[in-house]
């Protein structure tokens, strides 16, 4: 599903040259379960966010679902990436004057999805997350844990093939952060692509395989032998 | 849609203070505008409704006199083609006083034109048919308001009220007002048929040397107007040709901004166009400032608000649906701002008339017209002012607003300072003009060269022009009264103007002078002072028809001694010069002091008196004793009593409601000003919350916390200053060229603006500086 080869990106200032990933390539199939590991600053979040066609590459090549996408346009990244692409971020990056509902209905907005359709399948999401009761609430009103689940509803509420989460736990105790991967694991177990970015050696253990990264190049990829995915 | 527009209210609640700020600062700058714009509009377009006003023409010297002859009508009734209609209008040299039953009298504008008044200008007729309504003599129409004063609420037509305790006019129809959209202003008209039978006597009618009213034309169609000028002119006997070689027809809607001055009642409304084109620009200057608020408002919103939209663009929204977004919400605020300054200017507009004089035509503002054009000015200043911050926001990568490397670099801060400094000198150059304008009336009140305080001026009515000796008596009887004088003079009064002939050392010259006759006191209870020759003096009868010139009359006519000249305007009556005074304003400042000639006549309107009191409370008791005294002899008109302190500073008028007007948007300019570095100082303490806790547990004290958060907006007003102080000089300098006296540009009136902005923007950022200063540090961390 995703391919890179030689992925490298070097972030230019006018006093310096920063060479965040270094001829990075790698390959994630399709219903993996990858984690991304690394100390900070080697280049992790920089990944994802290529990955997620947030961001360009600045040589090498990055295959999504068998096309080059590494230099496409601003545009069409966001074409593509609407509606395969969720993402689930340390911060939850939910927006306040929004509420839980309005939240999570966005990305089916920008769908032009008819306002019944994303009813229903808002309200399915909320349902299976457990939120229903909590959709006219603002995030402001919700705790860590219920921000977070709303922030996954939303990333999940279009059927995306990829989810990409960047410390999804970082800002949650342990009973919600186990909770959170237990709902990532069971997206997966579903049939969603997740590549995870994490500094947590627990979180990484929910994942098939893990990659490992030191200053903007992979060092070692391990599997987790009874998750592999043939 | 109504998702955005969801959105946007709630983003407004996110931070009330600050966006109610926001809105506040421009729905005022709007008020202001709308209210200046109405007002100019309203000067700009006066007699615009006047359906045959495309036609009609005033006829007379181009300059300032714009008085005709009676058998000037006639004359081109007879024999000039290209006119269908002539109107000769005229006011009294004293205003008439007007009595009905179980009322007090009460000094009229009565004014006196042929009966097809009517038939060429355009009024309302609330009662009656003002066309056919001057065709009786003895008959008036008067104005809605005057009607009411006058009967209440009833009908007025058929009524009767007293003109001067004599006449009785029969009131034949009744019209709406037209105040603010006419040069016209009377409250009561009457016909030139009635005028014979009331004030009979004299040539006015028949004589080509008595010009005592104005002439209107209603040209025909196609008529060019300067031929009919020519044609008109060849209708004067010869020897009167002279008097106005230079008169033409002036269209009647340049009548307002023309500078023809009328004697006597005055029924012509005359404009400013400088004074218009000054508020238009102020009006301007005050948008500015409420915009600049915007500008900076929003960069700082934008700021917060970055994230949040990267988050969109993370999801799926495109470039232009975050673009609309964002210009959405402008025009919502915009739009809203619009609404309440509306409605502000329906609620304060009188206060604002009261204040500031400023007249106009509220109806204006909720036609579609009106709407339509604000709503279009304000969609594009919405759109034009959030343009660039749109398409920044818009076009960035999602990661960097994520990052909030979006526009959070110095060139904007460098922005934010330079529109903040802009506002602040806008707002010093206001308060510096306000200075200006109030020290340039002082200067015309006080150094007019006369004596002003302790002196009363009496209006003579007939009954006591009639009993004049009687008066002088009682007053002189009087402890406190120290000296009277009977005279024609009174500050602000329009003074006759003569051209007569001087035989001086055997050589005729021709002269032109203004002229008033006063008693001998005049010279003592004005305090002039003499530089040749003697007053005269009532005890002497050989003193009679002596006259005493100003140096000015010397300047002008070329003349070292002017002892003994004679001043003749027929052969049988001459005046003797017998002294020349010291030159003093007799008119405003504004203009310069022209040729004097007082004359001792018998001829007098006011009554001067010069008391002298020890307190207030003896002074009040005076004024009432003295016009108890003058209503006993005068009860059939009303009597007037106004301090020469209160008359001269009437002169300026005109200036007096210019500064206000200034003082007032200046005011507002520095209270928009002030809510703009709020906001901002506001958004700062909130930005720095952080930064503060940080210091404060390093040892910062809470004085060098204030000092810190409030010196940048210090160091922008002091570049204000610095920018502002030119651009003011320079701008007085042109207007003090338009007074013939003039105050000096002292430096303080600079030096007390940049003070006074100072002040005022240390008083309002200080106060959310020392919140932020003395807040725990520890929650201020805890917080970040």
């Amino acid at each position: 599903m995703i391919r890179t080869i030689n992925l490298t990106k070097i972030f230019r200032t006018e006093e310096i040259e920063t060479t965040a990933l270094n001829k990075v390539t790698l390959e994630i199939k399709q219903g993996e379960f990858v984690a991304i590991m690394g100390p900070s600053g080697c280049g992790k979040s920089t990944l994802l966010n290529i990955i997620g066609l947030l961001d360009n590459p600045t040589d090498g090549e990055y295959y999504f679902d068998g096309k080059e996408v590494g230099k496409l346009s601003e545009r069409n990244r966001t074409l593509l990436r609407k509606g395969n692409i969720g993402f689930v971020f340390q911060s939850f990056n939910l927006i306040d004057e929004l509420t839980v509902f309005e939240n999570i209905e966005l990305p089916l907005i920008y769908l032009k999805l008819k306002s019944r359709e994303r009813r229903d399948k808002v309200q399915q999401v909320l349902e299976s997350m457990k939120m229903g009761h909590r959709k006219n609430h603002f995030p402001q009103q919700l705790s860590g844990g219920q921000q977070q689940r709303v922030a996954i509803s939303r990333a999940v509420v279009t059927n995306p093939k990829l989810i990409l989460a960047d410390e999804p736990t970082g800002n949650l105790d342990s009973k919600n952060g186990l909770e959170v991967m237990n709902l990532l694991t069971e997206l997966n177990k579903a049939g969603t692509t997740i590549v995870m970015v994490t500094h947590s050696l627990e979180n990484a253990a929910f994942a098939h395989r893990v990659i490992n990264l030191f200053d903007g190049q992979i060092i070692t990829e391990s599997m987790h032998v009874s998750e592999a995915v043939i | 849609m109504k998702n955005i527009f969801k959105w946007s209210i709630r983003n407004f609640l996110r931070n009330p203070v600050t966006n109610l700020i926001n809105l506040l600062g421009l729905a005022v700058s709007l008020a202001m505008v709308i209210i200046l714009s109405v007002y100019c509009y309203s000067e700009l377009t006066v007699d615009h409704f006047q359906v045959k006003g495309d036609r009609i023409y005033l006829y007379g010297d181009k300059s300032d006199h714009i008085y005709t002859p009676g058998i000037l009508k006639e004359q081109i009734d007879m024999d000039i083609a290209g006119v269908e209609s002539s109107v000769r209008v005229g006011g009294s040299w004293e205003a008439p006083v007007f009595q009905v039953e179980h009322k007090e009298p009460f000094t009229s504008d009565l004014i006196f034109a042929d009966e097809d008044f009517f038939r060429l200008f355009t009024y309302k007729a609330v009662e009656g048919n003002p066309e056919t309504a001057l065709k009786e003599p003895m008959t008036v129409v008067i104005t809605m308001s005057l009607a009411t004063k006058l009967f209440g609420n009833g009908q007025a037509v058929g009524k009767t009220l007293k003109m001067n305790n004599i006449n009785d006019l029969t009131v034949s129809a009744v019209i709406e007002e037209q105040e603010s959209i006419s040069c016209f202003s009377f409250s009561a008209i009457t016909s030139m048929a009635t005028r014979k039978i009331v004030q009979p006597g004299g040539e006015e009618f028949a004589d080509w040397g008595e010009s005592n009213f104005q002439t209107f034309l209603l040209l025909r169609k196609g008529i060019v107007p300067d031929e009919t000028a020519k044609s008109i002119f060849k209708l004067f006997p010869e020897e009167y040709q002279k008097y106005y070689k230079e008169a033409g027809l002036t269209p009647l809607k340049k009548i307002y901004f023309s500078e023809f001055t009328l004697f006597g009642s005055n029924y012509l409304r005359f404009g400013d166009k400088t004074k218009v084109m000054i508020l238009l620009m102020v009006a301007s200057l005050v948008l500015l400032i409420a915009l600049v608020n915007f500008i900076n408002i929003s960069l700082s919103q934008w700021l917060e608000k970055i994230r949040q939209i990267g988050v969109m663009k993370v999801i799926g929204a495109n470039r232009l649906t975050i673009f609309l977004n964002i210009l959405f919400e402008s025009f919502l605020l915009f739009i809203t701002a619009l609404i309440i300054s509306i409605f502000l200017v329906l609620v304060v507009h009188p206060a604002i008339w009261n204040y500031a004089g400023l007249h106009f035509n509220t109806g204006i503002i909720l036609t579609p017209g009106f709407i339509f054009i604000s709503v279009t000015v304000t969609f594009l200043l919405s759109v034009f002012f959030s343009i660039l911050p749109a398409l920044r926001i818009s076009s960035s990568g999602a990661i960097d607003n994520m990052k909030k490397t979006v526009i959070a670099h110095s060139g904007n801060s460098f922005f934010k300072s330079f529109l903040v400094t802009a506002q602040f000198a806008i707002a010093i150059v206001l308060i510096a003009y306000t200075i200006l304008i109030q020290k340039q009336v002082n200067f015309g009140i006080s150094n007019l060269g006369f004596n002003q305080e302790n002196i009363i001026g009496i209006k003579l009515t007939p009954q006591l022009s009639e009993n004049k000796e009687v008066f002088n008596k009682i007053l002189l009887e009087e402890p406190y009264v120290k000296r009277i004088s009977f005279t024609q003079y009174y500050p602000g009064k329009i003074i006759s103007q003569w051209g007569a002939q001087l035989d001086i050392d055997g050589e005729k010259k021709q002269v032109d002078f203004d002229t008033f006759s006063a008693d001998a006191d005049f010279f003592e209870l004005m305090g002039l002072q003499l530089s040749m020759g003697r007053f005269y003096s009532n005890d002497l009868s050989s003193d009679k028809g002596k006259i005493l010139v100003n140096e000015a009359f010397l300047r002008e006519n070329k003349i070292s001694n002017p002892l003994g000249g004679k001043i003749s305007m027929r052969a049988d009556r001459y005046y003797e010069i017998i002294g020349v005074i010291k030159d003093f304003h007799f008119k405003s400042v504004t203009q310069p002091i022209t040729p004097l000639v007082i004359r001792n006549d018998s001829y007098s309107s006011y009554c001067l008196v010069n008391l002298q009191t020890a307190d207030f409370k003896s002074l009040n008791s005076a004024i009432h004793n003295l016009k108890a005294a003058a209503a006993e002899l005068s009860p059939s008109f009303p009597v007037e009593l106004v301090f020469f302190e209160q008359a001269v500073e009437n002169m300026y008028q005109s200036e007096l409601m210019f500064r206000r007007i200034f003082s007032l948007f200046s005011g507002c300019a520095i209270v928009i000003c002030c809510m703009g570095i709020l906001a901002m100082s506001l958004s700062a303490c909130k930005h720095r919350v952080k930064e503060i806790g940080i210091r404060k547990v390093n040892g910062a004290k809470v004085t060098e916390v204030m000092t810190m958060l409030n010196k940048d907006f210090v160091k922008w007003v002091a570049i204000a200053f610095i920018i502002a102080t030119p651009i003011s000089w320079f701008a007085m300098h042109k207007w003090l060229e338009d007074f013939a006296y003039k105050t000096n540009l002292s430096w303080w009136i600079f030096a007390l603006a940049g003070v006074l902005a100072l002040v005022i923007a240390l008083l309002t950022v200080s106060w959310q500086s020392w919140r932020a200063a003395t807040r725990n540090p520890v929650e201020a961390l805890r917080y970040e």
